[in-house]
């Protein structure tokens, strides 16, 4: 006991002997040494299999969750292509807009109303509407898309939590209206929706590029790693259309229009040359780039997508194949008795009667009857396959949306009167661009060549339908048309010779024609001698007093062949009486 | 021996530091050549947006519009131009 207790004995403490502690003293058991060293042993050999693990056998797992906490990826959107005229004048181009976007369970907690006010303000919105788009959702709602950098800028400078930004392009539309059923546009996301737009959208659209990067804690980038991708950007489209004539077939359609109290009405301008496009103007239009109140009306590409029945504007091709065949001549005599004529209990009739009229003037008085008779002498094939070969009953060849066929019957199922009337352009129907297609016929001595919408390089082959010759008379005809006792006089220009046919028509409503409502179009080529240019115009529903082609188209045809051929620097060729008045001034002599 | 250690010693500490100091360097040089590269492309951006400004006032009816109106100009017509002929001018020469 006194061992274990040195104090009991009475003794100092000095006298404690440490070395022989009794705690030590007891023996420990030497398994339990043994256990301690086993189970140090057990741990490091399981952090060296960890070690393995994480380093040599899970490696590719632990690299990449690294990866995702350090690495971001940047996307770098590609730029959609341009449009450009044949000038390369922009008609549609891309531009930076940044869209703003809120956290709201970000937002909401951390401003005052007084600051999403502020917001709403900066943003051009509703302060009311902006707390209905908060509620949305609290993780993201966009506030505007595709705004002005200057409005980010406000936004930026209310410095508020949980707003943000994303860069975003926007499409402009420079020629606005004027060009917007050609051009077409966009929707939000940047895919086209009409026009070249929806047609080109695959060339367009590029391809968006992306970057993997090592950002540091300020959100600066500081090392690419991984696969670069570029972004692509999408290609640019030259379109044949020129933009001042565009423009200025717009303005004379526009006003023709207004003039008229008319529904709508059309223009297109092709180049004889090359067969394209120089100018497709309609009216109603839109502005591409605000399409807030946008009606269907305003949509329809009326020249491309609106067939009628082309009337009058068909005679030039019958006498054409008469011509061309050898059944008549320019001056053979046509019986056009008493204006009328009946095929099959069917009455046909001309508004102002002729006794006899050449074929010549069968075209410059524009006779239906005078053009059924000459039809006549046909079999119904034969014409069927003219106005085929013209073009009538296919679509054009133009990558575009919307472009229709209209109709031509096939030539089995026609009855005679129904051939009569096809004669002069009733039974068939066509869209403005497909008549000025045909006419192309007349104007390149007498092969018909496709429209194109692009800008040729050099001619594409036409299909020969008539012998030059044919096609020249037929002009001389149609510049009788157009000329003093024909049916279009205001077609002509000051300096150049024109040629060209007027139509008027009741439009059709169900089954039969409307008494009051017309149609009415002009089309022509010119100068007459070398044809350059040729106009197709159409005004439909002019409903102020005036209604025949010769009156309300013709003015804008000659107007717009008047600027197009300016435009083009092309010398007139009839005689004009010269304005410029030039006086002859002596020169000082010099003093020397 | 000692003495070598000690050099080769020295000379890691030293290609260490140096090597902290580049990477660092690279780092920076890489953030302000990304900067540019970012201002690249804004400046690009403006320049597309100025351009597609440019054109949008200088269409076609803007320009006539201020030609009649403020400058008193109107359009040409055959009856005021005088066509000079290439091939005559060629002969004259």
């Amino acid at each position: 006991m006194s061992a274990l207790n040195p104090r009991a004995g009475g003794g100092s403490v000095r006298s404690v002997n440490y070395a022989t502690s009794p705690l030590l003293a007891s023996k420990t058991p030497p398994w339990r040494s043994r256990l301690l060293v086993a189970m140090v042993g057990i741990g490091f050999t399981a952090l060296l299999a960890r070690a393995a693990y994480v380093q040599v056998i899970g490696t590719d797992f632990f690299q990449q969750q690294g990866e995702k906490r350090y690495v971001h990826t940047l996307q770098m959107p590609a730029s959609r292509g341009r449009i450009l005229d044949r000038n390369g004048a922009l008609l549609a181009t891309s531009v930076a807009a940044p869209s703003v976007w809120a956290i709201p369970k970000d937002l909401n907690p951390d401003s005052t109303p007084a600051q999403r006010a502020e917001l709403a303000r900066a943003l051009g919105m509703n302060p009311a509407d902006l707390e209905k788009r908060l509620q949305d959702n609290p993780n993201f709602v966009w506030l505007r898309r595709q705004v002005e950098d200057e409005t980010w800028a406000k936004v930026k400078a209310l410095n508020l939590k949980g707003v943000h930004q994303v860069s975003e392009f926007k499409r402009r539309y420079p020629e606005g209206e004027a060009a917007a059923h050609v051009v077409g546009f966009t929707g939000v996301e940047q895919t086209g929706q009409e026009g070249i737009e929806l047609a080109f959208q695959r060339e367009l659209q590029g391809k968006d590029g992306s970057r993997e990067v090592v950002k540091d804690r300020l959100g600066r980038v500081i090392e690419d790693v991984g696969q670069q991708l570029d972004p692509i950007d999408g290609r640019d489209i030259a379109l044949s259309i020129d933009a001042k004539v565009q423009f200025f077939a717009y303005q004379r359609i526009r006003d023709a229009v207004a003039e008229h109290k008319a529904k709508a009405g059309s223009v297109v301008v092709l180049d004889v040359e090359t067969g394209e496009v120089l100018a497709l103007a309609n009216y109603p239009s839109y502005d591409p780039g605000d399409r807030g109140k946008l009606t269907g009306n305003q949509l329809r590409n009326r020249a491309l997508t609106d067939t009628f029945e082309p009337g009058s504007t068909m005679k030039p091709f019958i006498a054409a194949q008469a011509l061309e065949t050898g059944r008549v001549r320019a001056d053979t005599p046509v019986v056009t008795a008493a204006g009328s004529l009946v095929i099959g209990g069917r009455t046909i009739r001309d508004a102002h009667s002729h006794p006899v009229l050449t074929v010549a003037e069968v075209i410059q008085k524009s006779s239906n009857v005078g053009a059924a008779r000459l039809a006549m002498q046909m079999p119904p094939r034969e014409m069927w396959e003219l106005y085929s070969n013209l073009g009538f009953g296919h679509k054009p060849q133009l990558k575009f949306p919307g472009t229709v066929t209209g109709r031509l019957r096939p030539w089995k199922t026609w009855k005679p009167i129904e051939q009569a009337t096809m004669s002069y352009g009733y039974g068939l129907s066509a869209s403005l661009l497909q008549i000025a297609q045909a006419y192309t016929a007349f104007a390149r001595d007498g092969e018909v060549v496709p429209v194109s919408m692009f800008k040729q390089d050099m001619p594409p082959p036409g299909l020969r339908v008539f012998k030059p010759e044919t096609a020249r008379e037929v002009r001389k005809m149609l510049q009788m048309a157009a000329g003093p006792g024909g049916t279009g006089p205001l077609a002509q220009t000051i300096g150049y010779s024109v040629g060209g046919k007027s139509g008027t028509a009741h439009k059709q409503e169900g089954g039969g024609y409307a008494s009051n409502k017309y149609r009415s179009w002009f089309v022509g080529l010119a100068p007459v001698d070398k044809p350059r240019v040729i106009v197709a115009v159409m005004v439909d529903e002019p409903s102020a007093g005036k209604y025949f082609g010769g009156t309300v188209a013709a003015p804008v045809f000659s107007q717009v062949v008047q600027h197009t051929l300016r435009l083009k620097n092309i010398e007139p060729d009839l005689e004009v009486k010269p304005q410029i008045v030039t006086k002859a001034v002596p020169a000082e002599p010099e003093s020397f | 021996m000692t003495r070598l250690n000690f050099v080769l010693l020295a000379a890691l500490v030293g290609s260490c530091m140096y090597m902290v100091k580049i990477t660092y360097e690279g780092r920076q040089l890489f953030t302000a050549l990304d900067r540019a590269r970012t201002e690249e492309r804004q400046h690009e951006r403006d320049f597309k947006r100025l351009q597609a400004e440019r054109e949008a006032q200088a269409t076609s009816g803007r320009v006539e519009q201020v030609a009649r109106e403020r400058l008193s100009m109107r359009t040409a017509t055959p009856a005021v131009t005088f066509y000079v002929d290439a091939a005559a001018s060629e002969v004259r020469r």
